[in-house]
């Protein structure tokens, strides 16, 4: 099926500097992708251009195979929540969640129609229509933004991340919400936010964006155990790198210690050079067990996360950090041994 | 009894927190208050102020309004002959002259400073410059203006002397009549509206704007849904500013206008200068200042002064 | 309706903005000019274009005892009232925009009316409220109803600044150690510094033009507005536009000294921010 949407070659500058480079990216009807990448990648210059309010210096994006770039956001058949929300502060909630309806000269009854219909879907009361935005709290202004989103009924609603002003508990709450909207409605939903987390829970596929370019595409699940390079690694959680070269024989040497690694057998970049583990697949080892690696050391912190207990050990002047479910016999100063199986490192491009 | 006394006293005490330890001794009075209560202590000159120089200067003049006509005591008996008086005789003229061309100056004043208010709040890369040049005429004497324009539009002025040296043309003289003294108001009264115009416009949140043609409204509905709902504060407050101030104007009318119309506040200064009779005077003023005050009053009940001066939201 | 064509739009909308705001200045601008040309001309009547330009007029005026009286008087007046207002101000404003208490809507809501309110009007009310409490009208009257008007501007000037900084920094101020003396003077008033200034500005210039609270208030010690209109009104005086042009310079001198006096001192903030 020919995707929805898409992004070939799209390139962008302000000036001298190069804000996006060639980005390419298929998006499929149906799907829920997010975006994702720490702050100055480029996604707001990216979300810009694909709901019509800045245009690519090179490259096409393509809605349903049909060249977009220089349309204005107010004539396209997609529509965005604004990470302020953008709520129209002198406009009633039922007022907002009509506003699609009323540009496009829908009648009054028809319009209060949908309008509650929305309202309803969104767990809002029917008396929250003529509430003042300035009456509602964060959650239902949420709430009352994605109604008027999906009042305009788009092809694609896209998301400048809205959720990032909430706190923890509810964010998590809307998070399934919205993944559940879309599930319903079955409609493209392109979200772009900061937090790898969010982007885990609600998406289909997930689109990495560093420094302006696209690092990496896939499932949650793909990039979560098998990252493209270090930096893809890293932003994901947690996680101990150790610079590596390879040697004839096979096994790694750390650059900085000398420490001779045994090397993952399945390896995604030949020429990788950094050795990344996963604080989880780091176990503490009771006297005499042996393992692919192993690392002596003292510990110095432990964390409680809850359900698992964090731990920082000291390696030759260097911080490793080994994450248990429940807690280590070992307490902080004791000497420790710490090991890995070779195959559940990565060897990655740095 | 005595328990009732002493339930007045902890009630009392607990009314009255003493703040400091007993065996320390009070802080002066002034500190005290200042930390009690700072805000009423603060406003307190300036409140003093307009009760002096604002607030009995009116109270005195709608009294005077109900002495008989001609006198100069506020001991005689009250009566209504100063209103009869207005009402039976032409002063409705001078009235409606300054309403119809003080409502003219406000809504051709709408139009001129809309343009220039969005330019200086969104779209002109250097509007400090600008601010500055629309700022400056509100600091030289309106009357000053006022003669630049009689010396430019008058016979043998700037423009007309230049149309008979370069062209040999006589310009029509365009002073003391109707429309003049209408562009004189909207000349003068300008910066009243642009700015607060301009303020209400700053305040404007650009995600709405970009939320409302997201949403697929034109450049036109854009405007009329979320641009002009939401700078109406300013522009409520320009509209009052000007509304009010052009009521009031005299000089306008005089210099520009010759004596093609009298504005009602030239008849309460003839009323109380030349006539000599202040309980007139005094009910003209007051019937100017019910009208003033009823708008004034009804806009700012309604304004959310903190939205607009500093803290959004 | 495509992108580039919405940004030819907005760009031509730009320019027909800027062309606009061009007329008006030439409006604004025109009448003043023509004052600066006639205080040129040589003659005692106004005949344009004149034969021969002259600095007599000038001349006249700053030699003028007279005339010299009146520019004494405005001075005193908008020197007076300057100092006067931007003193209520300061504390009128931190009841305005700092201190939450009961009766601040109400305050804040009065303090406007003065401005909502024509002043030929209010000059006549202060006059007749002068005379029956027996007082003669002279410059300090003068003052005395300026600040009626003035303070109340002044006030919100620097409310507008109060409320664009951060009460907490007073709040740490004081969680540090510092005294209620000390956080005034060392966090509240350099912080109050910028709406100090053009809040002064405002109100000396606003004195100086003003004309119909002078005119009813001032009783003999006429200013120098009073006395322009009063020979305006009486056929033309050649002193006249020298001496308005004169004013407008001293405005002009003010107001963009003031400016350039702001954008260094900013200038000089930035670098020193820069340094540490």
């Amino acid at each position: 099926m020919a995707p929805i949407l898409e992004l070939v070659d799209v390139h962008k500058m302000f000036g001298d500097f190069v804000a996006l480079e060639r980005i390419n990216l298929e998006i499929h009807d149906g799907e829920f992708v997010t975006i994702v990448g720490p702050s100055g990648s480029g996604k707001t210059t990216l979300i810009r251009m694909l709901v019509g309010m800045d245009q690519p210096t090179t490259g096409n994006i393509l809605l349903r195979g049909e060249r977009i770039n220089e349309i204005h956001a107010n004539q396209r058949p997609t529509c965005m929540v604004f990470q302020s929300l953008a709520l129209f502060p002198h406009r009633s909630v039922g007022e907002n969640i009509e506003f699609p309806l009323k540009i496009r000269a829908v009648p009054k009854a028809s319009r209060r129609a949908r309008a509650m219909e929305l309202l309803k879907q969104l767990h809002l009361p029917e008396s929250f229509y003529h509430k003042g935005i300035h009456q509602c709290s964060g959650g239902e202004r949420q709430r009352v933004a994605l109604a008027r989103a999906l009042a305009f009924d788009p092809e694609i609603l896209f998301f400048d991340e809205p959720l990032s002003a909430l706190d923890y508990r509810l964010r998590k709450t809307l998070e399934k919400e919205l993944k559940a909207i879309q599930r319903s409605t079955g409609k493209t939903f392109v979200y772009i936010t900061h937090s790898i987390e969010e982007a885990m829970v609600m998406s289909d596929r997930i689109a990495i964006l560093r420094s302006g370019r696209m690092v990496q595409v896939g499932t949650p699940d793909e990039i979560y155990h098998r990252p493209r390079d270090a930096f893809v690694a890293q932003f994901m959680g947690e996680i101990n790198r150790f610079s590596v070269q390879k040697a004839s024989d096979g096994t790694l040497t750390d650059t900085d210690t000398g420490v001779r690694y045994q090397a993952p057998t399945r390896v995604a970049d030949a020429d990788g050079t950094a050795l990344m583990i996963r604080p989880e697949q780091i176990r503490l080892l009771p006297e005499g067990e042996h393992m692919d690696n192993v690392l002596s050391g003292v510990l110095t912190q432990s964390y409680s996360l809850g359900s698992r207990t964090q731990y920082q050990v000291s390696v030759d002047g260097r911080t490793v950090l080994v994450e248990l479910l429940g807690r280590a016999n070992a307490g902080v100063g004791d000497a420790v041994r710490i090991g890995w199986p070779a195959d559940s490192a990565m060897l990655l491009k740095a | 009894m005595r328990a009732w006394l002493l339930s007045l006293r902890s009630r009392l005490s607990s009314m009255f927190p003493d703040p400091v330890a007993p065996d320390v001794s009070p802080p002066p009075l002034a500190t005290r208050l200042w930390q009690r209560a700072p805000g009423p202590l603060l406003a307190m000159p300036v409140l003093v102020l307009l009760l002096v120089g604002f607030l009995a200067p009116l109270i005195l003049v709608v009294t005077y309004s109900f002495m008989p006509p001609h006198t100069f005591s506020l001991t005689q008996a009250p009566t209504l002959d100063n209103y009869r008086n207005v009402f039976s005789s032409t002063y409705y003229v001078s009235f409606g002259w300054s309403v119809l061309l003080a409502a003219l100056t406000t809504v051709l004043l709408l139009l001129v400073s809309w343009p220039i208010a969005y330019g200086l709040t969104r779209s002109f890369s250097k509007p400090m410059v600008l601010t500055l040049l629309l700022v400056l005429p509100l600091f030289i004497s309106e009357n000053v203006r006022l003669f630049g324009w009689v010396l430019t539009l008058s016979n043998h002025g700037v423009l007309d002397g230049t149309a008979r040296a370069l062209f040999d043309v006589e310009l029509p003289m365009p002073l003391y009549n109707i429309p003049i003294v209408l562009f004189g108001m909207a000349f003068i009264f300008l910066p009243f509206m642009l700015f607060p115009m301009a303020l209400g416009i700053s305040m404007i949140p650009e995600s709405c704007r970009e939320a409302a043609y997201d949403l697929g409204a034109t450049r036109l509905q854009v405007l009329r849904e979320v641009e002009i709902p939401l700078a109406m504060p300013g522009i409520a407050i320009g509209s009052l500013l000007t509304f009010v101030l052009a009521l009031g104007s005299i000089s306008e009318a005089k210099l520009l206008g010759g004596q093609s119309i009298i504005m009602i506040a030239h008849e309460i200064e003839t009323a109380f200068t030349y006539a000599q009779n202040w309980p007139l005077g005094a009910a003209l003023a007051t019937l100017l200042i019910l009208l003033t005050a009823a708008m004034v009053i009804a806009l700012l009940a309604r304004l959310d002064m903190e939205r607009l001066l500093g803290r959004g939201r | 309706m495509s992108l580039q064509s919405i940004n030819r739009a907005e760009r031509r909308n730009r320019r027909l903005m800027k062309l606009w705001a061009g007329v008006i200045l030439v409006f604004l601008y025109l009448p003043i000019i023509a004052v600066f040309i006639a205080s040129f001309s040589n003659l005692r009547f106004f005949v344009f274009p004149f034969q021969e330009w002259s600095i007599r007029w000038y001349r006249a005026v700053l030699s003028s005892l007279e005339i010299q009286q009146y520019l004494q008087n405005s001075l005193l007046v908008a020197g007076a009232v300057t100092i006067i207002s931007v003193i209520l101000a300061v504390f009128g404003a931190l009841a305005f925009a700092r201190y939450p208490w009961r009766g601040r809507g109400v305050y804040q809501r009065v303090l406007l009316l003065p401005i909502f309110f024509p002043q030929a009007v209010l000059g006549l009310a202060i006059l007749m409220w002068l005379s029956w409490l027996g007082i003669t009208p002279g410059w300090k009257t003068a003052v005395f109803a300026h600040l009626v008007w003035i303070v109340p501007i002044v006030t919100l000037i620097i409310s507008i600044r109060i409320y664009g900084f951060d009460p907490s920094l007073e709040e740490a101020a004081y969680d540090l150690g510092a005294s209620r003396r000390q956080v005034f003077l060392d966090v509240t008033l350099p912080l109050l510094w910028p709406g100090i200034f053009s809040g002064a500005l405002f109100a000396f210039l606003l004195s100086w033009g003003n004309f119909p609270l002078s005119v009813y208030t001032s009783g003999v010690d006429q200013t120098v507005p009073e006395w322009m209109y009063s020979r305006m009104v009486a056929g033309y005086t050649p002193q006249v536009p020298a001496l308005g042009a004169l004013t407008v310079i001293v405005a002009i001198f003010l107001l963009f000294g003031a400016y350039a006096l702001s954008r260094w001192w900013q200038r000089r903030q930035a670098r020193n921010g820069n340094d540490q």
